[in-house]
């Protein structure tokens, strides 16, 4: 052990700078944590954006997904023959071959409470072949099969009242039961959704657009044993070109490419991410290249003493990583915080991933000592005779 | 204790002490740029998503709009039947009524065989409801039978947009009789007008009988507001009318409460307010305690607390106004680039450039303030 202590990289010079000045560690540690709170808030809208387009396709529970070839984002009606999905059902390795009923312009909703009318998202099956793998919607589809009831999503905009007890609301001018509830909530096209039965979802559609043989997507169940990717060939060879199957994974990438190219999101949230993180540089060069300048004669001294640059040039990495860790540490515990806070408000699915921690995480790694290398320059420089 | 912030500049000091270490102060102009940029991009984003939504009707001549008590905003007119506009049309206030049309429709002409949504716009083009030109000079296209006009805005997935091409739209083919100029806004991906007779053929169970909107023009020197007053007696409980102040608050009512987009920009904005304070605040501390020695001394021959709160605040503001010229600047620059990029209509107004200014100098006051705190420990007998 002693000699242990002889070795200069034993004694943790890079923490005791840090911490020798609470004040100043504070400061830094504040400057870097809201830089690193902005790119963790960018972060996470822009995760929150694309996983509550995806959220429905996420809950859909099936190995493949069969939808007209001509559909080209989730949320639009495009359906396609029913006798398709019966076709699917003969296809060697399919368990089962289900269909899921979707509406996103024609379903208006009026709010129990005030009476107002919404357009809504709708979905319909049938209760005996459930689609989705949400347990309260499963636990509550019995309820479907009488006519006119409905399951509402109690994370809805909170304008359509769906949260509230009411029993009772309208739907396309008729009255529907509500028999119970979920946990969904709104995306960017839709402000909240209603689940009912594939007869009810025919019946409340006026015209051709409620014809039950027409099917928004077929959600099949692959039997135990079989490979999903070798039952998409069977069913791409037994079916005509104008359905298009998917693995589930194959159309969330669908899903997520369609949102990636026309909405704004992806590059308004990379620019406030950009923007933190050459803020959070700015920041963490100024505490640097300050520590650096008030500490200059003890480095001077320490390469007088014989201690090499390289050694130097570690202390000062170590404590540009110490900086960023002390900023990141509190703005994680922040984001937390925030994205519940603003989550529940705005009703989107922030929340923290390994995906985002960790590039928050190498961002601000990043910054810190990408500023720590431009400003180390003075130390490489440091004459012990011209310091003193 | 608020008392030390008793402003009195003192700029020949303060400006000292930043050109002194002009490598820092230099640096902490880019901060407070990048902090002030952002400021303006958030702000911009935030106007930018109600005024995409207006798009439309920043593109319309009307005095009044009147649509069903349905009408949740743009996307989400509701309809009325024609016939509700004979009142208006008889009223001695009003010169023109025009009624527009909106629809959804397959474009079955897309790329890579998909069928993408298209937004149809249905009107008379001898009203000249629309502002752009571009759509005025091609009223003789629009009058041809099943000819389209289609939105330059509109996007790739949509196939090419040349004039002449004929694409399938709903169960009917129709000719891109050209392009104009408007953008698409909220209405979807792709937007096309057409004149009313060919709306009705794209749509036929529906006809010309059901309205979604309709452009009121009154006649020279009425009174908008006292038309609306007059013309909602005259409509009843079943239709609204809009001045164009009331429909512009509407909107962006409905756009920053509605949505996720007022808390987004908006936490977005807060967050960079705050990370402006910080660079701020990390210069002008550093700055005293690398002077500390130097105030202690003011202090010691006889300069009030006061006299150097203000030299920390001129320093605070000096820093942030040389810091705003340039973010200016680069925030216009920045908006057009998104404008491209994102299609959003993010434009510079006076009132942002106050209201950021006005938040620049917050941030300014607010960083001195808490680097004051450790002036005042600057205590001569400690100092030295």
């Amino acid at each position: 052990m002693l000699a242990g202590i002889a070795r200069p990289g034993s004694v943790p010079l890079a923490w005791r700078n840090l911490v020798s000045n609470k004040s100043r560690l504070l400061r830094s540690a504040g400057g870097i944590g809201f830089a690193v709170l902005l790119m963790l808030m960018q972060l996470g809208f822009e995760q929150a954006f694309f996983e509550s387009a995806l959220a429905v396709i996420r809950g859909l529970d099936g190995d493949i997904l069969l939808q007209s070839a001509h559909k080209y984002q989730f949320a639009t009606r495009d359906p396609f023959p029913r006798a398709d999905l019966e076709k699917a059902r003969d296809v060697a390795g399919v368990a089962s071959a289900r269909a899921l009923y979707a509406d996103w312009f024609d379903f208006f909703w009026k709010n129990p409470i005030d009476g107002k009318i919404f357009l809504v998202r709708a979905f319909g099956f049938d209760p005996a072949a459930p689609v989705f793998s949400y347990a309260d919607v499963n636990a509550e589809r019995d309820k479907l099969k009488e006519p006119n009831t409905v399951l509402v999503d109690r994370r809805a905009r909170r304008f359509l009242g769906m949260d509230s007890a009411a029993t009772e609301a309208e739907l396309n001018g008729t009255k529907v039961k509500i028999v119970g509830g979920f946990a969904l909530g709104p995306d960017f096209q839709s402000d909240g959704t209603v689940i009912m039965s594939d007869r009810t979802f025919a019946s409340l559609l006026h015209g051709p657009a409620g014809d039950p043989a027409a099917v928004d997507l077929g959600v099949i169940k692959v039997r135990d044993g079989n490979d999903p990717a070798a039952v998409q060939q069977s069913l791409r060879k037994a079916l005509p070109g104008t359905i298009a199957v998917f693995t589930k994974p194959e159309l969330i990438e669908f899903e997520r490419n369609f949102q990636a190219a026309v909405s704004s999101a992806g590059p308004i949230f990379a620019m406030g991410t950009i923007v933190g993180f050459v803020v959070g540089m700015l920041i963490s060069y100024q505490v640097t290249y300050t520590d650096l300048s008030d500490q200059l004669p003890q480095y001077a001294t320490l390469k007088a003493m014989g201690y090499r640059t390289g050694y130097l040039l570690r202390v000062v990495f170590e404590q540009a990583a110490f900086n960023a860790l002390a900023g990141w540490v509190p703005a994680l515990l922040l984001s937390l915080l925030l994205y519940y806070v603003i989550g529940r408000l705005a009703l989107l699915p922030l929340h923290m991933s390994a995906h985002v921690t960790l590039v928050s995480l190498g961002l601000t790694l990043g910054m810190c000592l990408i500023s720590a290398a431009i400003a180390v320059r003075r130390v490489i420089t440091a004459d012990p005779a011209e310091v003193f | 204790m608020m008392a030390p912030f008793h402003f009195r500049p003192r700029v020949p000091l303060a400006w000292r002490i930043l050109t002194y270490d002009k490598r820092r102060t230099g640096l902490a102009l880019i901060g407070i740029f990048m902090a002030i940029l952002l400021v303006f991009v958030e702000l911009g984003f935030f106007y930018a998503v109600p005024r995409g939504g207006l798009l439309l009707y920043d593109n319309m001549r009307f005095d009044l709009l009147l649509a069903s008590n349905e009408y949740e905003y743009q996307a989400q007119p509701g309809a009325f039947p024609l016939g509700q506009l004979g009142p208006v049309r008889s009223s001695p206030d009003v010169e023109e009524a025009t009624p527009i049309y909106f629809g959804f429709a397959k474009w079955k002409s897309g790329e890579g065989g998909m069928w993408p949504d298209v937004f149809v716009i249905g009107f008379d083009p001898e009203s000249h409801v629309f502002i752009p030109d571009s759509i005025n000079r091609q009223t003789g296209v629009l009058g041809r039978a099943d000819t389209v006009l289609v939105d330059t805005a509109t996007r790739p997935m949509f196939g090419p947009l040349d004039t002449g091409r004929v694409v399938e739209i709903g169960d009917r083919k129709v000719t891109i009789g050209g392009q104009y100029v408007l953008g698409t806004g909220f209405m979807g991906l792709g937007v096309v007008v057409a004149s009313a007779a060919n709306f009705s053929r794209l749509y036929p169970q529906r006809g010309l009988d059901i309205v979604n909107l309709a452009a009121i023009q009154l006649k020279p020197g009425v009174d908008p507001d006292h038309a609306a007053e007059d013309l909602r007696k005259a409509v009843g409980p079943d239709l609204q009318v809009f001045t164009r102040k009331a429909l512009e608050a509407h909107e962006t009512a409905y756009w920053t409460t509605r949505t996720s987009v007022g808390i987004i920009f908006g936490s977005g904005l807060l967050i960079s307010f705050v990370v402006g304070i910080m660079i701020v605040y990390q210069i002008v501390s550093t700055q005293v305690s690398r002077q500390l020695p130097q105030f202690a001394t003011l202090k010691a021959i006889g300069y009030p607390d006061r006299s150097l709160a203000g030299t920390v605040s001129t320093m605070s503001l000096l820093i942030v106004i040389a810091g705003f010229v340039p973010a200016l600047g680069a925030a216009t620059g920045l908006y057009s680039v998104i404008r491209q990029e994102t299609l959003l209509p993010v434009a510079m107004s006076e009132m942002r450039l106050l209201a950021v200014f006005a938040a620049a100098v917050a941030m300014a006051l607010i960083s001195a303030l808490l680097s004051i705190g450790s002036l005042r420990r600057a205590a001569p007998a400690d100092v030295f």
